[in-house]
C-alpha cells in the first residue's frame, strides 16, 4: 500500500475549523495539515477519512479532486470547503500530486449514453453487492477508523452521493467500471464481463442516482438546539422520576453530576441543576462505529435545574439538530429514533 | 455554463446546502503522539486559557466493563464557573452544551481532537452577548489546539 508521503517539520498538530478562515499565501503542506490532516492522516493513511492511496490518486483527474474538495461528501462526513479559495483548492491538490508522485488523469466531460433501464439490471447482478442497491455504499460507517473493522480497506463508495455524482464525469465512471480499482478490491469488468455498451448502461444507471439519491428529512425552521420542558413535580420528584424513566428503558444510569462540579469548591455548587448522564453501552458501541467523534456532544444526558422562583425544568439537546451538525446521515437517522425514546421519557416523566 | 459547474449547483440543491451549512460546525486537530500524553497537554492548555476542569469521563473504560473493546476515549469537561452561571440563568436551553467538552481519540499512536464549534449555536439565538460568547469560546477552542500542537512538537523534537 502507498500512501502520499507528507512529512512537515514541526507541524504535528493537524488543526482544522472546517470550512474556517482562509489564509492568503496558499501553500498546499499548511493547508493539507490544517485542513485534511485531522482526518485523512498526516501522511494520507485515512482515519475518519479515507485513505488517500497513491493508486487512487492515479485514478483520477485534477478536477475531481478539486471538486471533491469543494463539495465534499454530503451526509457522508466529508464537509465541503466551499469557502476555500481557488488558489487554496489548487494548492492542496498540487500538493497530492507532488507527494504521490502522480499526475492527473483526463476525462472528457462528453456524457455517455447508456440505457438507465438495462443498466438496472447489471448493476444489481455486479454492483449492488457492494455499492448496495440504492448506491449508497456497505457496510456500516461512512470511512474508516481504527477501531472499525476493516473488512474493506476502502469502504465501496457511495456512488449515489451527490458530492461523488458532481465530481465523477461520466467518463471516469465508465473507466473505473471498465478497468476497476487497484486501490479498492473494485474489479475490472471490461475484462470480458461486460461489453462496452453494457458498462455504457451500468453509467447512464449509476448517473440516475442524481434525481433519486437519499435526501435527509430537512429541520422544521423553529427547531431549536435543545428541549425544554417544564416538570409539574418539584426537583427531587423529577429527578427520582427520570430515573426510574430511564432504568425503564434499560438504560444505565451513571452517578449524578451537578452542572457545576468541579469548577467551583464542592460548598459552593448549585445542588438544584443536576445533570442524571445515561448510556447504553452497545448502542454507544455501535454509534461510535458510525460516528467517532460523538463525544463532543455526548448527548444521553438530562438536566434537571430548579430555577430561583421554584420552577423546574428538563433540558435535553435535541438530537435532530445535533445530528445534523456531523455531516453524518447514518448519525441522523439514528439519533432520530433516539429522540423519539427521548421523547416517550421525557412524556413518562411528566406525567 | 459549463457542465462542471452545473454539476456543483445541482449537489447544493440535492444536498439542501447541508455540505455548507455543516462544513462550520466541528473544529477537529490531530496530533502525532499517544493520546494519554495529548490528553495532559489538553488539560494544562485548557487551565492556561483560565478555564477549570470539571472531569475527564473515560469512555473507553465505560465500554471495556462492558467487554467491549475500544481504544483510548476520553472526553475532557471544562469551563468558567461565572459563564455557567450566567447563561444557565438566562439561557436554560444552553445548559445540555455545558460545561465545554474536548474529546481526545486515540488512533493508534496518534489522537485526534475534536470538538463542537460553539459558533455552531449562534444561528439559534439572537442575543448580541450571547453571540459574543461563543466567538469567545471558539477563539479558545482554536488558541488550545494551538497551544497542544506547539506542545507536541515541542515533546517529539526533545524526545529526538
Amino acid at each position: 500500500m502507498h500512501l502520499i508521503r507528507i512529512w512537515i517539520a514541526g507541524l504535528c498538530l493537524a488543526t482544522a475549523v472546517v470550512g474556517g478562515p482562509v489564509r492568503a499565501a496558499p501553500d498546499g503542506a499548511e493547508l493539507y495539515v490544517e485542513y485534511c490532516g485531522a482526518c485523512h492522516q498526516m501522511q494520507g493513511q485515512g482515519g475518519i477519512g479515507l485513505p488517500l492511496l497513491t493508486s487512487k490518486l492515479a485514478d483520477v483527474s485534477d478536477a475531481y479532486l478539486s471538486s471533491t474538495i469543494r463539495l465534499g461528501r454530503p451526509g457522508r462526513v466529508m464537509p465541503g470547503f466551499m469557502r476555500m479559495s481557488d488558489a487554496q483548492v489548487d494548492a492542496i491538490v498540487r500538493y497530492l500530486r507532488e507527494q504521490s508522485g502522480t499526475h492527473s488523469v483526463a476525462f472528457n466531460d462528453e456524457p455517455v449514453s447508456g440505457d438507465a433501464a438495462r443498466g438496472e439490471a447489471l448493476y444489481t447482478k455486479h454492483c449492488a453487492k457492494c455499492h448496495g442497491a440504492d448506491g449508497h455504499g456497505e457496510g456500516e460507517g461512512t470511512g474508516v477508523t481504527q477501531s472499525r473493522d476493516r473488512s474493506f480497506l476502502v469502504m465501496p463508495a457511495s456512488i449515489s452521493n451527490a458530492g461523488f455524482l458532481a465530481s465523477a464525469p461520466d467518463q471516469m465512471l465508465r473507466r473505473v467500471i471498465a478497468v476497476g480499482r487497484e486501490s479498492s478490491d473494485m474489479p475490472a469488468f471490461g475484462k470480458g464481463k461486460l461489453g462496452e455498451s453494457e458498462i455504457d448502461d451500468v453509467v447512464a444507471y449509476v448517473r440516475s442516482f442524481e434525481q433519486r439519491g437519499r435526501k435527509v428529512e430537512a429541520l422544521d425552521p423553529g427547531e431549536r438546539p435543545t428541549h425544554v420542558y417544564e416538570s409539574p413535580y418539584d426537583f427531587d420528584t423529577t429527578v427520582a422520576n427520570v430515573k426510574a424513566s430511564l432504568t425503564g428503558a434499560n438504560f444505565r444510569i451513571f452517578p449524578d453530576r451537578l452542572l457545576e462540579q468541579g469548577l467551583i469548591d464542592e460548598f459552593s455548587v448549585n445542588t438544584r441543576q443536576i445533570g442524571v448522564r445515561f448510556c447504553n453501552f452497545n448502542e454507544l458501541y455501535g454509534m461510535l462505529k458510525i460516528e467517532p467523534r460523538l463525544g463532543v456532544v455526548l448527548p444521553c444526558r438530562i438536566t434537571i435545574m430548579e430555577r430561583k422562583d421554584g420552577q423546574v425544568l428538563l433540558v435535553i439537546p435535541n438530537l435532530r439538530v445535533v445530528s445534523r451538525w456531523f455531516n453524518n446521515d447514518e448519525l441522523v437517522g439514528l439519533w432520530d429514533r433516539m429522540e423519539e425514546t427521548f421523547a416517550e421519557i421525557i412524556d413518562e416523566v411528566t406525567l | 455554463m459549463k457542465p462542471g459547474v452545473l454539476r456543483v449547483l445541482a449537489v447544493l440543491v440535492l444536498s439542501g446546502a447541508s455540505a455548507v451549512v455543516s462544513a462550520d460546525n466541528m473544529i477537529m486537530g490531530r496530533a502525532a503522539l499517544r493520546a494519554e500524553i495529548v490528553l495532559e497537554y489538553v488539560k494544562s492548555s485548557i487551565e492556561e486559557h483560565g478555564y477549570s476542569i470539571a472531569h475527564v469521563q473515560l469512555c473507553d473504560g465505560g465500554m471495556k466493563d462492558f467487554g467491549y473493546t475500544s481504544d483510548v476515549y476520553r472526553v475532557v469537561f471544562f469551563g468558567k464557573i461565572d459563564e455557567v452561571r450566567r447563561i444557565s440563568e438566562s439561557h436554560p436551553e444552553l445548559v445540555s452544551y455545558l460545561p465545554l467538552k474536548i474529546a481526545v481519540i486515540a488512533e493508534k499512536d496518534e489522537t485526534l481532537l475534536s470538538v463542537l464549534n460553539p459558533e455552531a449555536l449562534a444561528p439559534f439565538f439572537s442575543d448580541e452577548h450571547l453571540q459574543i460568547q461563543f466567538s469567545r469560546w471558539h477563539s479558545d477552542l482554536k488558541s488550545i489546539f494551538q497551544d497542544v500542537r506547539r506542545s507536541v512538537a515541542g515533546h517529539l523534537a526533545s524526545s529526538e
